[in-house]
Protein backbone atom coordinates (compact mmCIF):
# COMPACT_ATOMS: atom_id res chain seq x y z
CA UNK A 1 0.00 0.00 0.00
CA UNK A 2 0.94 3.66 0.24
CA UNK A 3 1.34 4.24 -3.46
CA UNK A 4 3.76 6.93 -4.49
CA UNK A 5 0.92 9.04 -5.90
CA UNK A 6 -1.67 9.83 -3.25
CA UNK A 7 -4.93 8.04 -3.77
CA UNK A 8 -7.83 10.12 -4.98
CA UNK A 9 -10.11 11.76 -2.48
CA UNK A 10 -12.95 9.73 -3.90
CA UNK A 11 -13.53 6.08 -3.03
CA UNK A 12 -12.30 4.04 -5.99
CA UNK A 13 -14.94 1.36 -5.63
CA UNK A 14 -18.21 1.57 -3.86
CA UNK A 15 -21.62 0.02 -4.19
CA UNK A 16 -22.97 3.23 -5.69
CA UNK A 17 -20.00 3.22 -8.07
CA UNK A 18 -20.92 -0.20 -9.46
CA UNK A 19 -24.55 0.84 -9.92
CA UNK A 20 -23.46 4.03 -11.63
CA UNK A 21 -21.17 2.14 -14.00
CA UNK A 22 -23.99 -0.23 -14.93
CA UNK A 23 -26.48 2.56 -15.58
CA UNK A 24 -24.01 4.55 -17.63
CA UNK A 25 -22.94 1.46 -19.62
CA UNK A 26 -26.55 0.51 -20.45
CA UNK A 27 -27.44 4.03 -21.58
CA UNK A 28 -24.28 4.18 -23.66
CA UNK A 29 -25.11 0.81 -25.23
CA UNK A 30 -28.61 1.95 -26.21
CA UNK A 31 -27.38 5.28 -27.52
CA UNK A 32 -24.63 3.59 -29.60
CA UNK A 33 -27.06 1.06 -31.12
CA UNK A 34 -29.54 3.76 -32.04
CA UNK A 35 -26.86 6.03 -33.43
CA UNK A 36 -25.47 3.13 -35.50
CA UNK A 37 -28.91 2.38 -36.91
CA UNK A 38 -29.66 6.01 -37.66
CA UNK A 39 -26.33 6.54 -39.42
CA UNK A 40 -26.93 3.49 -41.60
CA UNK A 41 -30.46 4.52 -42.46
CA UNK A 42 -29.32 8.00 -43.28
CA UNK A 43 -26.63 6.68 -45.63
CA UNK A 44 -29.01 4.24 -47.32
CA UNK A 45 -31.70 6.86 -47.72
CA UNK A 46 -29.36 9.23 -49.48
CA UNK A 47 -27.91 6.48 -51.68
CA UNK A 48 -31.30 5.21 -52.69
CA UNK A 49 -32.64 8.69 -53.24
CA UNK A 50 -29.79 9.53 -55.58
CA UNK A 51 -30.20 6.20 -57.38
CA UNK A 52 -26.59 5.37 -56.63
CA UNK A 53 -27.39 1.80 -55.84
CA UNK A 54 -24.45 0.73 -57.92
CA UNK A 55 -26.01 -1.11 -60.80
CA UNK A 56 -28.66 -0.97 -63.50
CA UNK A 57 -29.84 -3.59 -65.97
CA UNK A 58 -30.33 -3.46 -69.72
CA UNK A 59 -32.99 -5.81 -71.10
CA UNK A 60 -32.84 -6.83 -74.72
CA UNK A 61 -36.19 -8.04 -76.03
CA UNK A 62 -36.11 -10.07 -79.22
CA UNK A 63 -36.71 -7.72 -82.15
CA UNK A 64 -37.37 -8.54 -85.83
CA UNK A 65 -35.31 -5.51 -86.85
CA UNK A 66 -32.00 -6.81 -85.55
CA UNK A 67 -30.25 -10.08 -84.92
CA UNK A 68 -29.67 -11.02 -81.26
CA UNK A 69 -25.87 -10.90 -81.72
CA UNK A 70 -25.88 -7.42 -83.26
CA UNK A 71 -28.37 -6.24 -80.67
CA UNK A 72 -26.10 -7.39 -77.79
CA UNK A 73 -22.91 -5.98 -79.33
CA UNK A 74 -24.51 -2.66 -80.18
CA UNK A 75 -25.99 -2.29 -76.69
CA UNK A 76 -22.68 -3.22 -74.97
CA UNK A 77 -20.79 -0.73 -77.14
CA UNK A 78 -23.26 2.06 -76.33
CA UNK A 79 -23.28 1.38 -72.62
CA UNK A 80 -19.52 1.00 -72.25
CA UNK A 81 -18.73 4.36 -73.84
CA UNK A 82 -21.26 6.17 -71.62
CA UNK A 83 -19.63 8.39 -68.96
CA UNK A 84 -19.72 7.01 -65.41
CA UNK A 85 -20.14 3.37 -66.37
CA UNK A 86 -17.68 1.09 -64.63
CA UNK A 87 -18.40 -2.13 -66.46
CA UNK A 88 -21.06 -3.86 -68.51
CA UNK A 89 -21.39 -7.60 -68.78
CA UNK A 90 -23.83 -9.74 -70.69
CA UNK A 91 -25.40 -12.42 -68.57
CA UNK A 92 -25.06 -15.84 -70.16
CA UNK A 93 -28.10 -18.05 -70.44
CA UNK A 94 -26.70 -20.17 -67.65
CA UNK A 95 -26.40 -17.19 -65.30
CA UNK A 96 -29.86 -15.98 -66.25
CA UNK A 97 -31.41 -19.34 -65.55
CA UNK A 98 -29.61 -19.47 -62.19
CA UNK A 99 -31.11 -16.10 -61.31
CA UNK A 100 -34.56 -17.31 -62.25
CA UNK A 101 -34.21 -20.76 -60.71
CA UNK A 102 -35.99 -19.86 -57.45
CA UNK A 103 -39.03 -18.80 -59.44
CA UNK A 104 -39.02 -21.18 -62.40
CA UNK A 105 -37.34 -24.23 -60.95
CA UNK A 106 -34.48 -26.24 -62.39
CA UNK A 107 -34.41 -27.46 -65.93
CA UNK A 108 -34.00 -26.07 -69.38
CA UNK A 109 -36.99 -23.82 -69.09
CA UNK A 110 -35.19 -20.86 -70.61
CA UNK A 111 -34.50 -22.73 -73.80
CA UNK A 112 -38.22 -22.85 -74.45
CA UNK A 113 -39.03 -19.32 -73.33
CA UNK A 114 -38.37 -16.02 -75.09
CA UNK A 115 -36.49 -14.70 -72.10
CA UNK A 116 -34.82 -11.34 -72.69
CA UNK A 117 -31.06 -11.13 -72.86
CA UNK A 118 -29.78 -9.17 -69.82
CA UNK A 119 -26.77 -6.88 -69.47
CA UNK A 120 -25.59 -6.10 -65.97
CA UNK A 121 -24.18 -2.60 -65.80
CA UNK A 122 -22.06 -1.51 -62.85
CA UNK A 123 -21.78 2.22 -62.19
CA UNK A 124 -18.57 3.88 -61.15
CA UNK A 125 -19.01 4.51 -57.42
CA UNK A 126 -19.39 8.11 -56.39
CA UNK A 127 -19.79 9.42 -59.94
CA UNK A 128 -23.09 10.84 -61.17
CA UNK A 129 -24.44 9.10 -64.25
CA UNK A 130 -26.94 10.52 -66.71
CA UNK A 131 -29.14 7.45 -66.59
CA UNK A 132 -32.15 9.05 -68.28
CA UNK A 133 -29.96 9.99 -71.24
CA UNK A 134 -28.53 6.50 -71.41
CA UNK A 135 -32.06 5.08 -71.43
CA UNK A 136 -33.08 7.31 -74.34
CA UNK A 137 -29.89 6.54 -76.28
CA UNK A 138 -30.49 2.82 -75.87
CA UNK A 139 -34.14 3.03 -76.88
CA UNK A 140 -33.25 5.11 -79.93
CA UNK A 141 -30.08 3.28 -80.96
CA UNK A 142 -30.81 -0.38 -80.31
CA UNK A 143 -34.18 -1.87 -81.23
CA UNK A 144 -35.71 -3.80 -78.34
CA UNK A 145 -33.31 -2.40 -75.71
CA UNK A 146 -34.67 -1.08 -72.44
CA UNK A 147 -32.87 0.38 -69.46
CA UNK A 148 -34.15 -0.65 -66.06
CA UNK A 149 -32.63 1.69 -63.49
CA UNK A 150 -34.53 0.07 -60.63
CA UNK A 151 -36.08 3.49 -60.14
CA UNK A 152 -39.38 2.31 -58.71
CA UNK A 153 -37.72 -0.08 -56.31
CA UNK A 154 -35.20 2.56 -55.30
CA UNK A 155 -37.86 5.17 -54.70
CA UNK A 156 -39.81 2.88 -52.44
CA UNK A 157 -36.69 1.92 -50.55
CA UNK A 158 -35.67 5.54 -50.30
CA UNK A 159 -38.95 6.69 -48.85
CA UNK A 160 -38.95 3.73 -46.47
CA UNK A 161 -35.43 4.55 -45.39
CA UNK A 162 -36.23 8.23 -45.03
CA UNK A 163 -39.21 7.60 -42.77
CA UNK A 164 -37.26 5.03 -40.75
CA UNK A 165 -34.48 7.52 -40.47
CA UNK A 166 -36.86 10.15 -39.10
CA UNK A 167 -38.15 7.65 -36.54
CA UNK A 168 -34.54 6.75 -35.73
CA UNK A 169 -33.58 10.36 -35.07
CA UNK A 170 -36.62 10.75 -32.83
CA UNK A 171 -35.65 7.62 -30.87
CA UNK A 172 -32.06 8.84 -30.70
CA UNK A 173 -33.24 12.20 -29.36
CA UNK A 174 -35.34 10.44 -26.71
CA UNK A 175 -32.45 8.22 -25.71
CA UNK A 176 -30.15 11.23 -25.57
CA UNK A 177 -32.57 13.06 -23.28
CA UNK A 178 -33.04 9.96 -21.10
CA UNK A 179 -29.27 9.41 -20.98
CA UNK A 180 -28.73 13.02 -20.02
CA UNK A 181 -31.35 12.84 -17.27
CA UNK A 182 -30.12 9.50 -15.93
CA UNK A 183 -26.46 10.47 -16.00
CA UNK A 184 -27.25 13.74 -14.21
CA UNK A 185 -29.45 11.98 -11.69
CA UNK A 186 -26.93 9.20 -11.09
CA UNK A 187 -24.09 11.67 -10.73
CA UNK A 188 -26.03 13.68 -8.19
CA UNK A 189 -26.97 10.53 -6.29
CA UNK A 190 -23.31 9.52 -6.30
CA UNK A 191 -22.37 12.92 -4.96
CA UNK A 192 -24.98 12.69 -2.23
CA UNK A 193 -23.24 9.52 -1.05
CA UNK A 194 -20.00 11.50 -0.89
CA UNK A 195 -21.38 14.57 0.81
CA UNK A 196 -19.38 13.85 3.95
CA UNK A 197 -16.19 14.05 1.89
CA UNK A 198 -17.20 17.41 0.47
CA UNK A 199 -18.00 18.80 3.91
CA UNK A 200 -14.89 17.55 5.68
CA UNK A 201 -12.51 18.62 2.94
CA UNK A 202 -14.25 21.99 2.82
CA UNK A 203 -13.86 22.53 6.57
CA UNK A 204 -10.22 21.53 6.45
CA UNK A 205 -9.68 24.53 4.19
CA UNK A 206 -9.88 23.22 0.65
CA UNK A 207 -10.88 25.67 -2.03
CA UNK A 208 -14.05 24.96 -3.99
CA UNK A 209 -12.15 24.36 -7.22
CA UNK A 210 -9.89 21.81 -5.50
CA UNK A 211 -12.91 19.80 -4.39
CA UNK A 212 -14.73 20.27 -7.70
CA UNK A 213 -11.65 19.11 -9.61
CA UNK A 214 -11.37 15.92 -7.53
CA UNK A 215 -15.02 15.11 -8.10
CA UNK A 216 -15.16 15.97 -11.77
CA UNK A 217 -12.09 13.81 -12.43
CA UNK A 218 -13.74 10.92 -10.63
CA UNK A 219 -16.95 11.25 -12.61
CA UNK A 220 -15.15 11.85 -15.90
CA UNK A 221 -13.45 8.47 -15.53
CA UNK A 222 -16.63 6.85 -14.34
CA UNK A 223 -18.53 8.18 -17.36
CA UNK A 224 -15.74 7.24 -19.73
CA UNK A 225 -15.44 3.68 -18.39
CA UNK A 226 -19.19 3.09 -18.39
CA UNK A 227 -19.54 4.71 -21.80
CA UNK A 228 -16.77 2.60 -23.34
CA UNK A 229 -18.22 -0.60 -21.89
CA UNK A 230 -21.54 0.30 -23.53
CA UNK A 231 -19.82 1.16 -26.80
CA UNK A 232 -17.90 -2.13 -26.80
CA UNK A 233 -21.08 -4.13 -26.22
CA UNK A 234 -22.84 -2.16 -28.95
CA UNK A 235 -19.95 -2.70 -31.38
CA UNK A 236 -20.02 -6.44 -30.68
CA UNK A 237 -23.76 -6.46 -31.29
CA UNK A 238 -23.47 -4.54 -34.56
CA UNK A 239 -20.53 -6.58 -35.84
CA UNK A 240 -22.22 -9.78 -34.76
CA UNK A 241 -25.35 -8.87 -36.66
CA UNK A 242 -23.40 -8.23 -39.87
CA UNK A 243 -21.55 -11.54 -39.52
CA UNK A 244 -24.87 -13.23 -39.01
CA UNK A 245 -26.20 -11.67 -42.18
CA UNK A 246 -23.12 -12.71 -44.11
CA UNK A 247 -23.24 -16.27 -42.89
CA UNK A 248 -25.06 -19.18 -44.44
CA UNK A 249 -27.49 -19.60 -41.57
CA UNK A 250 -28.96 -16.21 -42.34
CA UNK A 251 -32.45 -16.27 -43.80
CA UNK A 252 -32.76 -16.28 -47.61
CA UNK A 253 -32.31 -12.81 -48.97
CA UNK A 254 -30.71 -11.47 -45.81
CA UNK A 255 -27.54 -10.75 -47.75
CA UNK A 256 -29.43 -8.06 -49.64
CA UNK A 257 -30.26 -6.26 -46.39
CA UNK A 258 -27.99 -3.43 -45.42
CA UNK A 259 -25.45 -4.13 -42.73
CA UNK A 260 -26.05 -2.01 -39.70
CA UNK A 261 -22.62 -0.49 -39.67
CA UNK A 262 -20.59 -0.85 -42.80
CA UNK A 263 -17.68 1.50 -42.54
CA UNK A 264 -15.05 2.16 -39.87
CA UNK A 265 -16.12 5.78 -40.21
CA UNK A 266 -19.32 4.84 -38.41
CA UNK A 267 -17.38 3.60 -35.42
CA UNK A 268 -15.69 6.96 -35.14
CA UNK A 269 -19.10 8.56 -34.78
CA UNK A 270 -20.01 6.00 -32.12
CA UNK A 271 -16.95 7.07 -30.09
CA UNK A 272 -18.77 10.35 -29.68
CA UNK A 273 -21.29 8.64 -27.35
CA UNK A 274 -18.96 7.70 -24.44
CA UNK A 275 -17.16 11.02 -24.86
CA UNK A 276 -20.44 12.91 -24.54
CA UNK A 277 -21.54 10.81 -21.56
CA UNK A 278 -18.24 11.38 -19.79
CA UNK A 279 -18.48 15.09 -20.52
CA UNK A 280 -22.03 15.26 -19.15
CA UNK A 281 -21.08 13.34 -15.99
CA UNK A 282 -18.08 15.58 -15.46
CA UNK A 283 -19.99 18.83 -15.97
CA UNK A 284 -22.83 17.63 -13.73
CA UNK A 285 -20.42 16.67 -10.97
CA UNK A 286 -18.69 20.01 -11.17
CA UNK A 287 -21.88 22.05 -11.13
CA UNK A 288 -23.45 19.99 -8.35
CA UNK A 289 -20.37 20.16 -6.12
CA UNK A 290 -20.02 23.88 -6.65
CA UNK A 291 -23.71 24.38 -5.86
CA UNK A 292 -23.47 22.28 -2.67
CA UNK A 293 -20.34 24.15 -1.64
CA UNK A 294 -21.94 27.49 -2.45
CA UNK A 295 -24.51 26.84 0.26
CA UNK A 296 -21.76 26.37 2.85
CA UNK A 297 -20.20 29.45 4.45
CA UNK B 1 -6.80 36.20 17.17
CA UNK B 2 -10.52 35.43 17.71
CA UNK B 3 -13.01 38.00 18.86
CA UNK B 4 -16.77 37.59 19.24
CA UNK B 5 -18.99 40.58 19.83
CA UNK B 6 -22.61 40.04 20.85
CA UNK B 7 -22.86 36.99 18.64
CA UNK B 8 -26.19 35.23 18.32
CA UNK B 9 -26.80 32.07 16.40
CA UNK B 10 -29.72 29.92 15.36
CA UNK B 11 -30.11 26.93 13.04
CA UNK B 12 -32.51 27.90 10.27
CA UNK B 13 -35.64 29.30 11.84
CA UNK B 14 -35.09 27.45 15.11
CA UNK B 15 -34.57 29.02 18.51
CA UNK B 16 -31.47 31.02 19.27
CA UNK B 17 -28.78 28.56 20.43
CA UNK B 18 -26.22 31.23 21.33
CA UNK B 19 -27.09 34.62 22.75
CA UNK B 20 -24.93 37.72 23.16
CA UNK B 21 -21.71 35.78 23.18
CA UNK B 22 -18.66 38.01 23.54
CA UNK B 23 -15.11 36.86 24.22
CA UNK B 24 -11.56 37.15 22.96
CA UNK B 25 -8.89 34.50 22.38
CA UNK B 26 -5.38 35.91 22.47
CA UNK B 27 -2.53 34.32 20.56
CA UNK B 28 -0.85 31.64 22.62
CA UNK B 29 -3.74 31.31 25.07
CA UNK B 30 -5.25 28.11 26.45
CA UNK B 31 -8.98 27.98 27.15
CA UNK B 32 -11.55 25.44 28.16
CA UNK B 33 -15.19 25.59 27.17
CA UNK B 34 -17.61 23.76 29.42
CA UNK B 35 -21.32 23.57 29.88
CA UNK B 36 -24.08 21.01 29.97
CA UNK B 37 -24.87 18.86 26.98
CA UNK B 38 -26.86 20.82 24.41
CA UNK B 39 -25.64 24.15 25.76
CA UNK B 40 -24.13 25.05 22.39
CA UNK B 41 -20.43 24.23 22.76
CA UNK B 42 -20.16 22.52 19.38
CA UNK B 43 -22.18 25.32 17.79
CA UNK B 44 -19.79 27.91 19.16
CA UNK B 45 -16.80 25.98 17.78
CA UNK B 46 -18.55 25.76 14.38
CA UNK B 47 -18.73 29.53 14.30
CA UNK B 48 -15.01 29.72 15.01
CA UNK B 49 -14.00 27.22 12.35
CA UNK B 50 -16.29 29.00 9.90
CA UNK B 51 -18.72 26.16 9.30
CA UNK B 52 -21.72 28.25 10.36
CA UNK B 53 -22.59 31.92 10.10
CA UNK B 54 -23.80 33.92 13.08
CA UNK B 55 -27.33 35.27 12.88
CA UNK B 56 -26.19 38.48 14.54
CA UNK B 57 -23.15 40.09 16.07
CA UNK B 58 -19.63 40.26 14.66
CA UNK B 59 -16.78 37.76 14.53
CA UNK B 60 -13.14 38.63 13.91
CA UNK B 61 -10.77 35.84 12.94
CA UNK B 62 -7.09 36.66 12.51
CA UNK B 63 -8.03 40.34 12.31
CA UNK B 64 -10.59 39.80 9.55
CA UNK B 65 -14.24 40.58 10.13
CA UNK B 66 -15.85 37.43 8.78
CA UNK B 67 -19.10 38.91 7.47
CA UNK B 68 -17.06 41.37 5.40
CA UNK B 69 -14.65 38.73 4.09
CA UNK B 70 -15.36 37.36 0.60
CA UNK B 71 -16.13 33.65 0.57
CA UNK B 72 -13.08 32.75 -1.48
CA UNK B 73 -10.79 34.25 1.16
CA UNK B 74 -12.10 31.96 3.89
CA UNK B 75 -10.17 28.74 2.99
CA UNK B 76 -6.78 30.27 3.86
CA UNK B 77 -8.25 31.28 7.25
CA UNK B 78 -9.59 27.74 7.83
CA UNK B 79 -6.13 26.33 7.16
CA UNK B 80 -4.80 28.26 10.13
CA UNK B 81 -7.25 26.39 12.39
CA UNK B 82 -7.02 22.71 13.36
CA UNK B 83 -10.26 21.04 14.44
CA UNK B 84 -10.87 17.81 16.35
CA UNK B 85 -14.53 17.13 15.62
CA UNK B 86 -16.70 15.63 18.33
CA UNK B 87 -17.70 12.86 15.90
CA UNK B 88 -14.19 12.71 14.39
CA UNK B 89 -15.38 12.99 10.77
CA UNK B 90 -12.68 10.75 9.36
CA UNK B 91 -13.06 9.72 5.71
CA UNK B 92 -13.84 6.01 5.78
CA UNK B 93 -12.34 5.12 2.40
CA UNK B 94 -8.96 6.66 3.16
CA UNK B 95 -6.26 5.01 5.26
CA UNK B 96 -5.20 6.43 8.60
CA UNK B 97 -2.16 7.90 6.89
CA UNK B 98 -4.20 9.58 4.13
CA UNK B 99 -6.73 10.93 6.63
CA UNK B 100 -4.02 12.59 8.67
CA UNK B 101 -2.25 13.86 5.55
CA UNK B 102 -5.44 15.40 4.14
CA UNK B 103 -4.88 18.98 5.40
CA UNK B 104 -1.40 18.99 3.89
CA UNK B 105 -2.70 17.70 0.58
CA UNK B 106 -5.43 20.31 0.55
CA UNK B 107 -2.69 22.93 0.92
CA UNK B 108 -1.14 21.60 -2.27
CA UNK B 109 1.78 19.75 -0.70
CA UNK B 110 3.06 16.47 -2.11
CA UNK B 111 3.52 13.24 -0.22
CA UNK B 112 7.28 13.68 -0.08
CA UNK B 113 6.79 16.93 1.85
CA UNK B 114 4.78 15.47 4.69
CA UNK B 115 5.32 11.69 4.72
CA UNK B 116 7.91 11.64 7.52
CA UNK B 117 6.02 14.16 9.67
CA UNK B 118 2.74 12.29 9.39
CA UNK B 119 4.40 9.01 10.30
CA UNK B 120 6.15 10.57 13.26
CA UNK B 121 2.96 12.18 14.48
CA UNK B 122 1.07 8.90 14.19
CA UNK B 123 3.64 6.98 16.14
CA UNK B 124 3.55 9.73 18.74
CA UNK B 125 -0.19 9.12 19.28
CA UNK B 126 0.50 5.37 19.39
CA UNK B 127 -0.75 4.48 15.91
CA UNK B 128 2.59 4.00 14.20
CA UNK B 129 1.65 0.47 13.22
CA UNK B 130 -1.82 1.32 11.89
CA UNK B 131 -0.83 3.64 9.04
CA UNK B 132 -2.70 1.65 6.42
CA UNK B 133 -5.74 0.74 8.47
CA UNK B 134 -9.14 2.08 7.47
CA UNK B 135 -11.01 4.07 10.15
CA UNK B 136 -13.79 1.47 10.26
CA UNK B 137 -11.34 -1.02 11.77
CA UNK B 138 -10.25 1.31 14.58
CA UNK B 139 -11.61 1.58 18.12
CA UNK B 140 -13.27 4.81 19.23
CA UNK B 141 -10.15 5.94 21.06
CA UNK B 142 -7.94 5.16 18.06
CA UNK B 143 -10.23 7.17 15.78
CA UNK B 144 -10.02 10.01 18.23
CA UNK B 145 -6.24 9.97 18.09
CA UNK B 146 -6.33 9.95 14.27
CA UNK B 147 -8.66 12.95 14.40
CA UNK B 148 -6.26 14.73 16.75
CA UNK B 149 -3.28 13.96 14.51
CA UNK B 150 -5.17 15.36 11.51
CA UNK B 151 -6.00 18.52 13.45
CA UNK B 152 -2.40 19.29 14.34
CA UNK B 153 -0.56 18.00 11.27
CA UNK B 154 -0.55 21.39 9.54
CA UNK B 155 0.72 23.21 12.65
CA UNK B 156 -2.35 25.40 13.08
CA UNK B 157 -2.23 28.72 14.89
CA UNK B 158 -5.48 27.86 16.61
CA UNK B 159 -6.50 24.38 17.74
CA UNK B 160 -10.14 23.62 18.49
CA UNK B 161 -10.96 20.30 20.12
CA UNK B 162 -14.50 19.09 20.82
CA UNK B 163 -14.46 16.51 23.63
CA UNK B 164 -11.00 15.24 22.63
CA UNK B 165 -10.71 12.92 25.61
CA UNK B 166 -14.23 11.58 25.52
CA UNK B 167 -13.37 8.12 24.25
CA UNK B 168 -9.95 7.41 25.66
CA UNK B 169 -8.66 5.93 28.87
CA UNK B 170 -7.09 8.27 31.46
CA UNK B 171 -3.57 7.44 30.38
CA UNK B 172 -4.15 8.31 26.71
CA UNK B 173 -6.23 11.28 27.82
CA UNK B 174 -3.31 12.60 29.84
CA UNK B 175 -1.04 12.05 26.88
CA UNK B 176 -3.36 13.96 24.56
CA UNK B 177 -3.49 16.80 27.04
CA UNK B 178 0.31 16.84 27.20
CA UNK B 179 0.34 17.13 23.40
CA UNK B 180 -2.04 20.09 23.54
CA UNK B 181 -0.03 21.78 26.28
CA UNK B 182 3.16 21.21 24.30
CA UNK B 183 1.59 22.71 21.16
CA UNK B 184 0.41 25.63 23.25
CA UNK B 185 3.96 26.19 24.51
CA UNK B 186 5.12 26.27 20.91
CA UNK B 187 2.65 29.10 20.25
CA UNK B 188 -0.63 27.51 19.23
CA UNK B 189 -3.76 28.88 20.85
CA UNK B 190 -5.93 26.09 22.17
CA UNK B 191 -9.65 25.94 22.90
CA UNK B 192 -11.05 22.68 24.22
CA UNK B 193 -14.74 21.98 24.72
CA UNK B 194 -15.11 19.34 27.38
CA UNK B 195 -17.05 17.91 30.28
CA UNK B 196 -14.01 16.09 31.52
CA UNK B 197 -13.34 17.21 35.11
CA UNK B 198 -9.85 15.71 35.01
CA UNK B 199 -8.87 18.02 32.17
CA UNK B 200 -10.06 21.04 34.09
CA UNK B 201 -7.89 20.11 37.02
CA UNK B 202 -4.86 19.41 34.91
CA UNK B 203 -4.76 22.40 32.62
CA UNK B 204 -2.96 25.63 33.39
CA UNK B 205 -5.85 27.42 31.75
CA UNK B 206 -6.09 31.05 32.53
CA UNK B 207 -9.75 30.97 31.80
CA UNK B 208 -12.63 28.60 31.59
CA UNK B 209 -15.61 29.61 29.50
CA UNK B 210 -18.91 28.24 30.65
CA UNK B 211 -21.93 28.05 28.39
CA UNK B 212 -25.35 27.87 29.98
CA UNK B 213 -28.51 28.22 27.92
CA UNK B 214 -26.61 29.90 25.13
CA UNK B 215 -24.91 32.51 27.32
CA UNK B 216 -21.19 32.58 27.91
CA UNK B 217 -19.65 33.34 31.27
CA UNK B 218 -16.05 32.99 32.20
CA UNK B 219 -14.54 31.85 35.44
CA UNK B 220 -11.15 30.70 36.53
CA UNK B 221 -10.21 27.12 37.15
CA UNK B 222 -10.37 27.33 40.91
CA UNK B 223 -13.98 28.48 41.01
CA UNK B 224 -15.07 25.64 38.75
CA UNK B 225 -13.15 23.11 40.80
CA UNK B 226 -14.75 24.41 43.97
CA UNK B 227 -18.19 24.36 42.38
CA UNK B 228 -17.57 20.79 41.23
CA UNK B 229 -16.42 19.80 44.70
CA UNK B 230 -19.52 21.32 46.28
CA UNK B 231 -21.81 19.43 43.88
CA UNK B 232 -20.06 16.15 44.55
N1 LIG C 1 -27.44 21.11 12.70
C1 LIG C 1 -28.33 21.47 13.65
N2 LIG C 1 -29.57 21.84 13.29
C2 LIG C 1 -30.47 22.22 14.22
N3 LIG C 1 -30.22 22.25 15.53
C3 LIG C 1 -29.00 21.89 15.96
C4 LIG C 1 -27.99 21.47 15.03
N4 LIG C 1 -26.88 21.17 15.73
C5 LIG C 1 -27.18 21.37 17.04
N5 LIG C 1 -28.44 21.80 17.17
C6 LIG C 1 -29.08 22.16 18.43
O1 LIG C 1 -28.33 23.18 19.02
C7 LIG C 1 -28.23 23.00 20.42
C8 LIG C 1 -26.79 23.02 20.84
O2 LIG C 1 -26.13 21.93 20.27
P1 LIG C 1 -24.58 21.71 20.39
O3 LIG C 1 -24.20 20.53 19.58
O4 LIG C 1 -23.89 22.98 20.10
O5 LIG C 1 -24.45 21.37 21.95
P2 LIG C 1 -23.19 20.90 22.76
O6 LIG C 1 -23.00 21.88 23.85
O7 LIG C 1 -22.03 20.67 21.87
O8 LIG C 1 -23.67 19.52 23.38
P3 LIG C 1 -22.81 18.20 23.70
O9 LIG C 1 -22.07 18.47 24.98
O10 LIG C 1 -23.83 17.15 23.90
O11 LIG C 1 -21.92 17.95 22.55
C9 LIG C 1 -28.92 21.69 20.74
O12 LIG C 1 -30.18 21.99 21.27
C10 LIG C 1 -29.05 21.00 19.40
O13 LIG C 1 -30.27 20.31 19.36
MG1 LIG D 1 -20.99 19.07 21.25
Amino acid sequence: MNPAAPSGLMPADSASGATLHTIVAVMSFLACLTLGAVLTLSRLASEWTEGLSGSVTVQLLPSPQISPEDQLNEALRLVRQWPGIFSAKALSRGEASKLLEPWLGEGNVLDDLPVPQLIEVTLTPGQPVELAGLGRALADGVPGAQLDDHQRWNQELASFAASSEAVGWAVLALIAVATLAIVIYATQAGLQAHREIVEVVHMIGARDVFIATEFQRHFLWLGLRGGLIGLTLAAITLLGSSFFWDSREAPVGAQYLPQLVTSPFHYIWLLFVPAAIAGIAMATARMTVLRVLGRMP
Amino acid sequence: MVRFENVGMRYGLGPEILRDVSFTLEPGSFHLLTGPSGAGKTSLLKLIYLAERPSRGAIWMFDREIAATPREELPPLRRRIGVVFQDFRLLDHLTVFDNVALPRRVMGEFEGDYRAEVEELLSWVGLGNRLNAKPATLSGGEKQRVAIARAVVAKPELLLADEPTGNVDPEIGARIMRLFIELNRLGTSVLIATHDQRIMERVPAMRIFKLTEGRLTSANANEIAIAGAKRA
